[in-house]
């Protein structure tokens, strides 16, 4: 291939709160060589734009805000030998382990790793992938885009705003609108309650007196060149009225960006050598429990790397797993994180009929 | 002295292969284009696909051009530097209805002079397409067939203009066109201009442009179509254009495995009363899920990332109606391609609602139109044209070591932006300086491919717009999404407030 081959014990691949926690983790579990490839300018990942607090209750025993949290780890990585590319991206992840990188600095490049943690968060559903009717028009953004454009960008995106999902990430966008003194006219819900946290509900919604309308959806967009309006659905009895808005924010649903994991595996099984955590396996509640258990793969990783196996009987539960006890085990063994259900002598519902599923609570 | 010696008004798809094949002549040419980019109308929303020349009537223009714009497709899009991908069609169909039509499209095709046209039993669809509905019938396979990106095809054939000599003027409205003693003056708002011949490829507006010259002829009636595109992870799932022929009446399921590697699912046909509402229909979305699980149950519709709606220009006659005095279209749509060149108006021709296989046959069109004015003007051959365009540099076709060594040289190259299509700076940066250039962020997409992946813009927007407002030396909320007054952004810190909007 190419002239330019390097090679490390363990490539983690983003720099977010879990890539940063299973780095540490590793590194304190024996691992010397540990490469973090983050696509972005700097560590953090979503937690940069996070200006809000709720963060590290359970991790840190104190409350902080996303950014606190995020530096927490980033010192910790900048006070440790644990190299780190940003402005990379990994562009194919191959079945063979080898890891392709480009980066503004790096160049395109190929890395080789005895262990491979694939950190790379999740991504929002995109308001194309819900079959709303009308025009497509400027001032549709995802939540998440919305909070970077704001909080990293200083960008001012709009005045009047409608909620689409109350999902947490939607709550905490509509209570950040509110205080910046935008008009929030409402978050719409098409189930019965709010998708995001109870006390996101309470905190962000009731709190501010934003309307939360449930049973209800945008059926049509309105507006040729910017968002002018938007028709709210009841699913109930299919009232609908139209609403004035010049942005619409979609907060509808989160996907594990684990695409790079779906190339390396083969015949629907997860390479030994490949580890996913945090967002990119499933999507979490708290930060704190994606650090935990980012913390128990990156043990994990650092036993493959230093023995060359894996313990048969490893498990790894999150933080969530004493709060929940009548609920599935999710195994983290590869990106497709399979539901599984405990039986007499293992555990069955692996979609690649995996032996030693990696386990994790939900 | 004219300022012009043809004036190509309206630049999409049409008219930048018109103005390509003008560009073969001894000619000063220009496009005058509304819009601040090309291809924005009916050539950025369409099917994708390049028709083997089955479906037409044999022995008419419509039949001739799409047999050999068809055949020859490969060496256009590799002399303009576009990706295209000779897939095939099959046309399938699950009663007696449909196999009459098939049987019927069958010997057409072969009058037509269409190459490899096959039936299929049921086994054969099936082991062609496994993912389609068992119940199929029969088949009617056309190897020939393709797809290829329309505004990809139609802003190469722009740059080959552009570079030999064809000025573009973009945000250019024509606002009125008179006729003189030799010729023409079309007004615009940004001032008149002079020119022995007009080519009217004004698509949605091609009857309006007209009539600024002569009676009303022929007027266009306004449909639209709902569309879905699953993400790449779809990529597979089938690997021809599938046309699915209903038993019942309407329209039925077309399928495209396009060459970005998504599935383009639709479209559905709606009637419209506005000719630049590019908007989605509920009912045509539903309609179209449910024939997805009807013909090709095995789908995988989880994988939706993005609906949207298309027009389609239906070209009518006119009669005057004598009891209101005002002119009323004829219900019945005219089949063929309608070219419009009157004695009254000697040197301005137009191309009016040119729709299905309007897209296969694009650079026949213009060559046909090109080849009618510069004899019209006795205008010599242009022995310089060069038919070749640099085409882009696109990192994910390269080798490994081509794409490093490219990256070694500009390091620009290597920073990817797009992460779902793996889309770099260099190559945006590249789309924007590439002349006609990208000055929007859909201008972008259609050039790059950024935006239009699974994320569809979340994690690139802005950066792009970061991107396009340092290239062009303007602050970011002055970049637009798509056209007039769809900016993205208000105002804020990075921009002073001084230029925030009211």
């Amino acid at each position: 291939m190419g002239t330019r081959m390097i090679a490390y014990d363990l490539i983690i691949i983003g720099g977010g709160p879990a890539g940063m926690a299973a780095a540490l983790s590793a590194k304190e579990h024996g691992v010397s060589n540990i490469l973090i490839v983050e696509r972005e300018e700097k560590l953090g990942g979503v937690l940069k734009q996070c200006v809000h607090s709720g963060f590290g209750l359970s991790y840190f025993g104190e409350e902080l805000t996303g950014i606190q949290y995020a530096e927490r780890f980033i010192t910790k990585i900048e006070q440790s030998d644990v190299e780190v590319f940003v402005s990379t991206s990994v562009i194919n992840l191959q079945p063979d382990g080898s890891v392709i990188l480009s980066g503004e600095k790096c160049g395109l490049c190929e890395a080789k790793a005895k262990a491979v943690i694939l950190a790379s968060g999740c991504r929002e559903r995109p308001i194309g992938a819900i079959a709303v009717s009308g025009m497509r028009p400027s001032g549709i953004f995802t939540a998440g885009m919305a909070q970077k454009m704001m909080n990293i960008g200083g960008y001012e995106i709009g005045k009047q705003f409608v909620i689409l999902g109350s999902g947490d990430v939607g709550l905490i966008m509509a209570r950040q609108l509110k205080q910046m003194g935008k008009d929030v006219l409402a978050v719409i819900e098409q189930e019965e309650k709010c998708g995001g946290l109870e006390r996101n509900r309470v905190n962000c919604l009731e709190k501010y007196n934003i309307e939360l309308r449930t049973c209800c959806t945008v059926s049509e967009i309105h507006g040729k060149s910017r968002i002018t309006g938007v028709t709210i659905k009841n699913l109930l009895n299919s009232h609908e009225d139209f609403l004035t808005c010049d942005t619409l924010i979609t907060s509808i649903g989160l996907i594990p960006e684990c695409e790079l994991a779906e190339e390396a595996c083969s015949g629907g099984r997860c390479p030994d050598w490949l580890f996913l955590c945090g967002n990119a396996c499933y999507v979490h509640d708290a930060v704190d429990d994606a650090t935990f258990e980012a913390e128990s793969v990156g043990q994990l990783a650092a036993k493959l790397v230093i023995s060359g196996t894996i313990p048969q009987d490893t498990k790894i539960f999150s933080s969530k797993a004493e709060k929940t006890s009548d609920s599935g085990m999710i195994c983290l063994g590869c990106p497709k994180a399979c539901v599984l259900i405990k039986i007499d002598n293992g555990f069955k519902g692996a979609a690649c009929g995996r032996k030693d599923p990696i386990l994790s609570c939900v | 002295m004219h300022d012009f010696d043809v004036i190509v008004i309206g630049g999409g798809l049409l008219g930048c292969f018109v103005a390509r094949n003008l560009a073969k002549y001894r000619l000063k040419i220009a496009i005058f284009e509304e819009r601040e980019d090309l291809c924005t109308g009916i050539s950025r929303a369409n099917t994708a696909i390049v028709y083997s020349g089955c479906d037409t009537r044999p022995g008419t223009l419509k039949s001739r051009m799409c047999v050999k714009a068809a055949q020859s497709f490969d060496s256009l899009c590799s002399e303009l530097g576009v990706r295209y991908k000779q897939c095939g069609s099959i046309m399938v169909c699950f009663g007696p209805k449909g196999e009459e039509v098939l049987r019927k499209k069958y010997s057409q095709g072969l009058e037509n002079g269409v190459r490899g046209l096959r039936l299929l039993e049921q086994k054969e669809v099936l082991a062609l397409e496994p993912g389609l509905s068992s119940d199929v019938q029969l088949g009617l396979y056309a190897p020939e067939a393709g797809t290829v990106l329309p505004w990809e095809l139609g802003l190469a054939a722009a740059e080959n203009a552009a570079s030999n000599g064809v000025e573009i003027m973009l945000n250019t409205k024509v606002t009125d066109i008179e006729r003189t003693e030799d010729g023409y003056i079309v007004h615009t708002a940004g001032g008149s201009f002079s020119s022995q011949g007009v080519i009217n490829c004004a698509g949605m507006f091609a009857d309006e442009i007209l009539e600024k010259v002569q009676n009303p002829l022929v007027r266009i009636i306004p449909d639209s179509g709902d569309y879905f595109v699953l993400d790449t992870k779809a990529d597979g799932c089938i690997k021809h254009v599938i046309f699915h022929e209903p038993e019942e009446k309407g329209k039925g399921l077309t399928l495209v495995p396009i060459v970005e590697g998504n599935i383009l699912i639709g479209p559905t046909k709606n009637s419209s009363d506005e000719k630049d509402a590019f908007k989605t229909t509920s009912s045509g979305l539903e309609k179209l899920r449910t024939l997805v699980s009807e013909v090709v149950p095995t789908l995988p519709m989880e994988h939706v990332i993005r609906s949207f709606g298309a027009i389609r220009p239906n070209p009518c006659y006119v009669h005057l109606d004598s009891a209101s005095g005002s002119y009323v279209p004829i219900e019945k749509t005219i089949s063929g391609f309608t070219i419009v060149e009157s004695e009254e108006t000697p040197s301005f021709i137009s191309l009016i609602g040119i729709k299905t296989p309007g897209l296969t046959c694009a650079n026949e069109l213009g060559c046909f139109v090109a080849d009618r004015i510069s004899s019209l003007l006795r205008a010599e051959v242009n022995t310089e044209f060069n038919p070749q365009r640099d085409a882009p540099l696109r990192l994910n076709d390269l080798s490994f070591r081509e794409r490093s060594n490219i990256i070694l040289k500009n390091s620009s190259y290597g920073k990817i932006i797009c992460r779902c299509r793996n889309i770099s700076e260099g190559e945006i940066i590249d789309s924007i300086r590439r002349k006609p250039g990208a000055v929007t962020v859909e201008g972008v997409k259609r050039r790059t491919g950024a935006c239009s992946g699974r994320c569809q813009g979340s994690f690139c927007t802005q950066r792009i717009i970061e991107l396009l407002a340092r290239e062009q030396s303007v602050f970011p909320n002055a970049v637009a999404k798509d056209g007039p007054g769809s900016y993205m952004i208000w105002g804020g810190k990075k921009d002073g407030n001084k230029n925030d909007r009211v």
